[in-house]
């Protein structure tokens, strides 16, 4: 039991805008009243919903090959030091998992979403999930380049594909279904791309990526997940990519959608040395179709490594940067590829980039539908989100941060003409209520009679970064976690999951096809249950 | 005696770990291990339940896995520097528990990879 | 790591035409390499199995593994380092020196007909062993020829992969990146994980003296380490988990008979490709299971007063 009083509550599910009001707690929830329970004092505080991080990439085959790759980046952090109840780890780019848990909750991040995970190593995914303190965990399973998916929607068998990705689904234990670059990754496995939605794929007569992307988001509609499809477009980070962007969002026709980490899709130019930004014409669609949510993808200027299923992607930085690069094909489903990279203020295309994180984030009218989020590790870490907030916030701050760019780099962005600040109120929109929403979790992103008492507490400050980045106290679950920045309690969090309904007799179908694709034993390639820690089986929902 | 059988069981001997062997144990060994290869076949059938072993030993002498275990954790403990090295041919959870415990004695975690 | 492009078994089963072997002896280290992942098998891709791939073999020695191969480049001893690096301009169309090309022990009509080969691949793979990574040269050796599929793509698809041995010891690198960040040699003395081959790795810390106690499990290291390091594992007081009472139990004061992997002990392990299996065990064990021992000889050390001094524990600002 707890009563927080006192604070100035933000709470956008509610239209609470910073009312000085009590907030109870009681057996992990919100209550309307508790009797006789410890106080915290909020006085002169901010009191929001724990975070929620819509797309990140935390844990499983590809953060893991980035920490082998990124030893010298772990020596120079912050290291975790062990304590007599806390493990030990290492910060920085790719944090070990029990930083990152630390990490995410000593933000006020309560909640986070896997983005990108293969059938074949989920259960890699998840012993590491299972070792993220704290913080609860949902997980996307990538399918956009399964090529029994891609064989069923090349013979239009639309029904029995969608009982595949449910029958997928469960047995990778994940929340939601990813597509990455779809038909791109497949593509790759001969060392191709799919840059034209309507081109049939490579090794395909009828498959183009404009197909796998509408029947992915029919099945996700018609199956009900509370998550709509999360969808990484095709030609992500190339210039003039605001077409395949727009082409996409067209093609969908009303479906729901997640578009996932915007920020990369949203170029102009034709090559290197013309790119340019069109965050506004993609904010301006978005403004206008409903059907959609996003979250930025927003980079910041300093090292960080790149991490993406999008394999001829990273091909292709690997050949920019001449830096290391890992690659890693999952048989039948999915690609992996590693470059370590830094944002140079100095460079051209990195300063559109930053500058198209920000615009789509100011430009998008509606904060319920757009998040904030690096694509953590792409663009920036997600322990860097407080810079972002202060971004936003302030204008000045802005101003300042562009004082140094060339007038060649000012001229292909549109972020000096823009005035709007964000409030806090816009800030828990983005950061709690609005993820929360999109990933169709009821009880998370408000402090309602009935959520999950997750719950963070800020000192008023005039340093938006330091306010942000250190919040005087977190609760998750109704539990005191973080206090002034120490590390007070390291529950478990919960994996959530949906389980939406199959055929049983579609393992008769899938059981031939996969002992001729794969080299593992179709018995084995399900995620067993007791891998899941603490598992929430989330309800599918009606999609009308 | 009544046979078990194991489909799918995972052979953990090589680095290949396939896992499509379809083993036949009566209650006491491994009597058949199917799809295996030469060197998977030989290490399923090297195996019974017998006690071959003392549970456990402490200075030469057998005992009880409870007094090893107590004598094992006064060792580590006292150590200011111990190794914890090997993890090849133990599980993924052995390992994590390991791990945990050579952050806990101060101490270093190592494996094979390192030779 | 300087960067692996690489991918898993069952992608080369079902596209690889091309396979070179380097340094490894499958036949008989890993006999189902051939026959169920890599050259036999029937792919989506190359329907037609063997009959559609080529097989190149580079060793120093004719092994079993000859008799598979449609080529075998003999190298001489020690000069793989070497050869590598005239591949790798060939495939640039770099001028090589003949006198070097003499040396690795092949001709320049071998190599060129090599780097030719590979080229015309639709895909390419690359498995080493431990003839290539463990013998002169070592980690540089595994950086070529990884370096070398990497710059193979600018061509066609090339991938490269590490033949590893030993049961799960990819699953240890596994388990111990996402724990400490660093796959193996980590040294937690100061609190958290640093990593320092060379320094922290096994071998260097018992020779030079530098360990107060071991506890050694899943490993024989009695049997197969150099002779300084196994006296100085003798010296200091050492733990043994293992099913069998091995060369190492015998020089420790402890040893504790544990269930055996996948035999009698559940859990999980990762193939070379780093793909999780989940172990199936047939039989019961009278013993206890290592992941059991460890955690109850953690336990034990849990309720000695602790080195670390007590407190909360900090999120500090990352730099």
């Amino acid at each position: 039991m707890l009563r927080i009083v006192g604070g100035q509550v933000y709470d956008p599910a509610h239209g609470i805008d910073g009312v000085v009001q009590d907030v109870c707690i009681q057996d992990g929830r919100i209550v309307e009243n508790v009797d006789a329970a410890p106080t915290i004092d909020a006085s002169g505080m901010i009191v929001f919903p724990g975070g929620v991080d819509v797309h990140t990439h935390v844990a499983g085959g590809s953060i893991n090959f980035a920490r082998a790759m990124t030893p010298e980046d772990h020596r120079r952090t912050t290291a975790f030091i062990r304590s007599q109840t806390n493990r030990a780890g290492v910060g920085g780019m790719t944090p070990t998992t029990f930083a990152t848990g630390y990490l995410y909750a000593g933000m006020g991040w309560t909640t986070v979403n896997e983005a990108a995970v293969p059938i074949l190593s989920a259960k890699h995914t998840h012993e590491e999930l299972r070792d993220i303190p704290i913080v609860d965990k949902s997980c996307c399973v990538l399918l956009a380049n399964n090529e029994i998916l891609l064989d069923l929607l090349e013979a239009g068998e639309m029904e029995r594909a969608r009982e595949v990705v449910a029958w997928q689904i469960w047995a990778s234990k994940a929340y939601g279904v990813k597509a990455v670059n779809p038909g791109g990754v497949a593509a790759w496995k001969y060392g191709k791309n799919a840059e034209q939605l309507s081109e049939p794929v490579d090794g395909y007569h009828k498959v183009t990526p404009a197909k796998i992307v509408a029947g992915l988001a029919q099945i996700v509609d018609d199956l009900g997940l509370p998550h709509p499809l999360h969808l990484h477009c095709n030609n992500l980070g190339v210039p003039g990519n605001l077409t395949t962007t727009l082409e996409t969002m067209q093609n969908l026709d009303g479906r729901r959608a997640h578009m996932a980490h915007l920020q990369y899709h949203a170029y102009g130019g034709d090559d290197w040395s013309t790119m340019r930004s069109e965050a506004p014409q993609l904010a301006d669609y978005m403004n206008a179709h409903r059907n959609f949510t996003t979250d930025a993808g927003a980079v910041l200027f300093g090292d960080t490594v790149t991490i993406t299923a999008d394999g001829p992607w990273q091909h292709l930085l690997y050949k920019l940067t001449g830096r290391k690069w890992g690659n890693l094909d999952v048989e039948n489903e999915t690609g992996c590829g590693i470059v370590p990279y830094t944002y140079r203020p100095t460079n051209l295309v990195n300063a559109v980039q930053w500058a198209v994180g920000l615009e789509l984030l100011l430009l998008i009218d509606d904060p319920w539908r757009v998040f904030l989020t690096t694509d953590h590790p792409n663009g920036a870490c997600f322990w860097r989100y407080p810079e972002i907030i202060q971004l936003l916030m302030c204008r000045d701050f802005r101003r300042d941060c562009m004082a140094g760019q060339s007038d060649k780099a000012l001229s292909r962005i549109h972020l000096p003409d823009i005035d709007r600040e964000y409030t806090l109120y816009e800030i828990a929109t983005i950061t709690s209520a609005g993820p929360a929403r999109a990933l169709g979790l009821p009880r998370k992103g408000h402090l309602g009679v009935g959520a999950d008492a997750d719950v963070v507490i800020y000192d008023q400050d005039d340093d938006v970064a330091r306010m942000f980045g250190h919040p005087r106290y977190v609760i998750k679950g109704g539990e005191i976690v973080i206090e002034d920045g120490d590390i007070r309690a390291t529950p478990e969090g919960r994996g959530l999951l949906v389980r939406p309904p199959h055929d049983e007799q579609i393992e008769a179908f899938l059981r031939p096809l996969f002992e001729d694709y794969y080299t593992m034993s179709f018995d084995n390639y399900s995620v067993e249950m007791e891998r899941i820690q603490q598992p929430e089986i989330c309800d599918c929902i009606d999609t009308e | 005696m009544s046979l078990t059988i194991v489909d799918n069981a995972t052979c953990a001997f090589c680095g290949c770990v396939c896992d499509d062997i379809e083993v036949h144990a009566d209650e006491h060994k491994i009597v058949a291990a199917k799809r295996a290869c030469i060197l998977g076949k030989a290490w399923f059938l090297n195996h019974t339940t017998d006690k071959h072993y003392p549970d456990a030993l402490v200075d030469g002498r057998e005992t009880t896995v409870d007094e090893a275990v107590q004598v094992a954790a006064d060792l580590l403990d006292r150590a200011d520097m111990p190794l914890v090295y090997g993890m090849s041919n133990i599980t993924c959870e052995a390992q994590r528990e390991a791990v945990a415990l050579a952050e806990r004695l101060g101490g270093v975690a190592d494996s094979h990879t390192s030779l | 790591m300087g960067g692996k492009v690489s991918c898993t078994l069952g992608e080369v089963k079902n596209r690889a035409d091309f396979v070179l072997y380097w340094g490894g002896n499958p036949a008989e280290c890993h006999p189902r390499h051939f026959t169920k992942y890599a050259l036999m098998p029937k792919g989506r891709f190359v329907p037609r199995g063997r009959k559609d791939r080529t097989m190149v073999l580079v060793d120093i020695r004719e092994t079993k593994s000859v008799k598979a191969a449609d080529i075998f480049l003999q190298i001489r001893p020690g000069k793989d380092f070497e050869a590598l690096s005239i591949l790798r301009a060939l495939v640039k169309g770099q001028h090589v020196d003949e006198k070097q090309v003499a040396e690795t022990g092949l001709t320049l009509e071998q190599l060129t007909d090599l780097v030719d080969r590979m080229k015309r691949a639709k895909f390419g793979v690359m498995f080493f062993g431990m003839g290539l990574s463990m013998t002169r040269g070592k980690h540089m050796n595994s950086a070529s020829i990884l370096t070398l599929a990497a710059e193979l793509n600018a061509y066609t698809k090339f991938v490269a992969m590490p033949m590893r041995g030993h049961g799960n010891v990819t699953g240890a690198d596994v388990v111990m990146r996402w724990t400490t960040g660093y796959p193996f040699g980590v040294n937690f003395s100061r609190g958290y994980p640093r990593y320092n081959p060379g320094e922290f790795s096994t071998v260097d810390l018992l020779v030079r003296g530098d360990v107060d106690a071991a506890l050694i499990l899943g490993a024989d290291p009695g049997a197969t380490m150099p002779q300084p390091a196994i006296d100085h594992l003798a010296r200091i007081p050492t733990v043994v988990l293992d099913p069998k009472v091995t060369h190492t139990s015998r020089l420790a004061r402890v040893h504790i008979t544990t269930a055996v992997t996948g035999i009698s002990a559940p859990g999980t392990g990762y193939r070379m490709d780093e793909i999780p299996l989940p172990l199936r065990p047939a039989l019961r064990s009278p013993y206890p299971t290592d992941e059991d021992v460890v955690r109850r000889i953690h336990q034990a050390v849990a309720e000695k007063p602790d080195w670390m001094a007590a407190g909360g524990q900090t999120t500090t600002t990352q730099i």
